[in-house]
């Protein structure tokens, strides 16, 4: 059984467990409920050669980078990044939190996802910023966990990088 | 260590392992499930199949062992029974034992404070960028408005440049106008062969010929407080008395006609200065607006036809008024008597040369 431990990382409210719940149960809640600790959830992807099953960890977003908890991060393959589209300041922290993950265990796959995309009217991240992301060779996505869009996309896309 | 009295551990020991429902896992160098043990049903894991390997039974193990940092604690973490535990995993010999504590109140407490944190902390981000956003947009608002006074002003300039600011005034009030001006007097002025020479010079300098002229008719009709009313190709025609009533209105176009004629020799195009025939001619008038849109301040009326016709009789560098206009004349200025003389749809007219 492959089996593969994936971090969600990234600022508080940015809805980390909203994509895990959209990427696992296809559901999503309007009602914003602040995760705590770690929540651990597990689904199975079929790549074209393979299965993998994905243990994600949805780790507790932090106010305060500072406090985040790099050792939750031991064992795992890959790293989903989550900025909130509408808020600029969660994107130098989600990269922040890969810059600490890879000082403490090296670089890992991860893909960028930058949220919220459904909130057109609120997005403050200029497009140009996110292709100069994407420039540097790095898998970005905009997402929705409200309407699932490019959500399964992104964690089929790390699947697929942490299973080789 | 000082050692606790036995009834204390042991109430100790009862306490935390009722209050905490310990539970515990022993996993052995193969990474597989030695033993199970404590209340391990409280987390849903009595199933756990004894030799088998943690991590397919244990999601949450999966790429933590084997693990250098022992012992390894992790706070708070959410098993699929819904209960909240917080894991300790230490070594022993060659095996690492996994213990269960329940953390699933504390966990509760932690989140509903948390969330009225974090609640906080977005309202007042979100209170920062509409403030923000508020801000930049009176900037805006602010530009916009400066950007519409400027073109306000601009206009405005623009406006008094082609009607005297007078009737200007009248016609942003939406006044119709036609005025009678009984005494006013009218002056024509063109340059001397200018068809020929701007043939001859070419387009650019033509423009700087007309230009120059041009420019020095508005200045001087500021200086005598006369109006250039318009141009007509290379002929300038312009107005004393107008729009307010001045009884000296045929001295003061004099003195322009005068100092037109002086001011065109300052300078030389093609190596040749800028030669003028003025025609001058008292009279009443009507001046109004024409037009709606691109409007036009015009003068109608005899005074201005006999005006033009006396302009096109006069000679290359002279200055010819007419009767009506000689006789408004003070003594300062000289005039010699003309040859009563035959213009096209007037008849025999009396017309003097003003000399200075």
């Amino acid at each position: 059984m492959l089996q593969k431990k994936i971090c969600m990382l990234g600022g508080f409210s940015v809805g980390k467990t909203s994509l895990v719940r959209r990427f696992v149960q296809s559901i999503f809640s309007e009602t914003y409920l602040t995760t705590v600790g770690v929540k651990i959830d597990k689904k199975s992807v079929a790549l074209p050669d393979k299965t993998v099953d994905l243990i994600l960890w949805d780790l507790a977003g932090e106010d305060d980078i500072g406090s985040f908890r790099v050792s939750h991060v031991r064992g795992a393959t890959g790293l989903v990044l989550v900025v909130d589209g509408t808020r600029a300041a969660t994107l130098a922290a989600a990269l922040t939190l890969r810059e600490r993950v890879e000082a403490e265990f090296g670089a890992m796959p991860f893909v960028l996802l930058f949220n919220k995309s459904d909130l057109a009217d609120k997005w403050v991240i200029p497009d140009g910023e996110i292709d100069e992301l994407r420039q540097r060779g790095w898998q970005i996505y905009l997402t929705s966990a409200l309407s699932g869009e490019h959500v399964d996309d992104a964690f089929l896309q790390l699947a697929s990088m942490v299973a080789k | 260590m000082h050692r606790l009295p036995k009834e204390v551990g042991k109430w100790i020991y009862n306490f935390f392992y009722n209050e905490r429902s310990i539970a515990y896992v022993k996993i052995d160098a193969q990474l597989c499930i030695a033993t199970t043990g404590g209340n391990i049903k409280h987390y849903g894991l009595s199933s756990l199949r004894i030799g088998q390997p943690v991590a397919d039974q244990l999601e949450f193990m999966e790429g933590l062992l084997p693990c250098p940092e022992l012992p390894y604690h992790m706070a708070m973490v959410e098993l699929p029974s819904g209960r909240v535990a917080d894991l300790h995993l230490f070594a022993d010999d060659d095996c690492v034992w996994l213990l269960f504590l329940d953390a699933t109140a504390e966990r509760d407490n932690t989140q509903r404070l948390q969330q009225k944190a974090y609640e906080m902390t977005l309202l007042q981000e979100r209170e920062r960028q509409l403030n923000e956003k508020l801000q930049s947009m009176n900037e805006a608002l602010r530009e916009s408005q400066e950007g519409l006074q400027r073109e306000y002003q601009r206009a405005e300039t623009l406006l008094l440049n082609i009607l005297p600011a007078s009737i200007a005034e009248r016609l942003k009030a939406r006044e119709q106008i036609a005025d009678n001006h009984a005494e006013v007097s009218v002056l024509f002025a063109d340059i001397v062969g200018f068809t020929e020479r701007a043939r001859s010079v070419g387009a650019e300098t033509t423009l700087a010929m007309l230009n120059y002229f041009f420019k020095a008719a508005d200045l001087l009709s500021e200086q005598y407080g006369c109006e250039k009313i318009k141009t007509i190709g290379d002929c300038v025609m312009a107005v004393a008395g107008l729009p307010a009533t001045r009884s000296d209105h045929a001295e003061a176009l004099s003195h322009y006609a005068l100092e037109l004629r002086k001011a065109v020799k300052l300078e030389r195009f093609a190596g040749e200065p800028l030669r003028l025939r003025i025609g001058i001619h008292s009279g009443p008038i009507v001046a109004g607006v024409i037009g709606e849109r691109r409007f036009a301040y015009d003068l109608w009326g005899d005074t201005v036809n006999l005006a033009a016709r006396i302009q096109t009789s006069a000679e290359p560098d002279e200055i010819r008024i007419s009767d009506a206009t000689q006789k408004l004349l003070g003594p300062d200025f000289a005039c010699d008597p003309l040859a009563e003389t035959e213009l096209r749809g007037t008849g025999r007219v009396r017309m003097w040369r003003l000399t200075a």
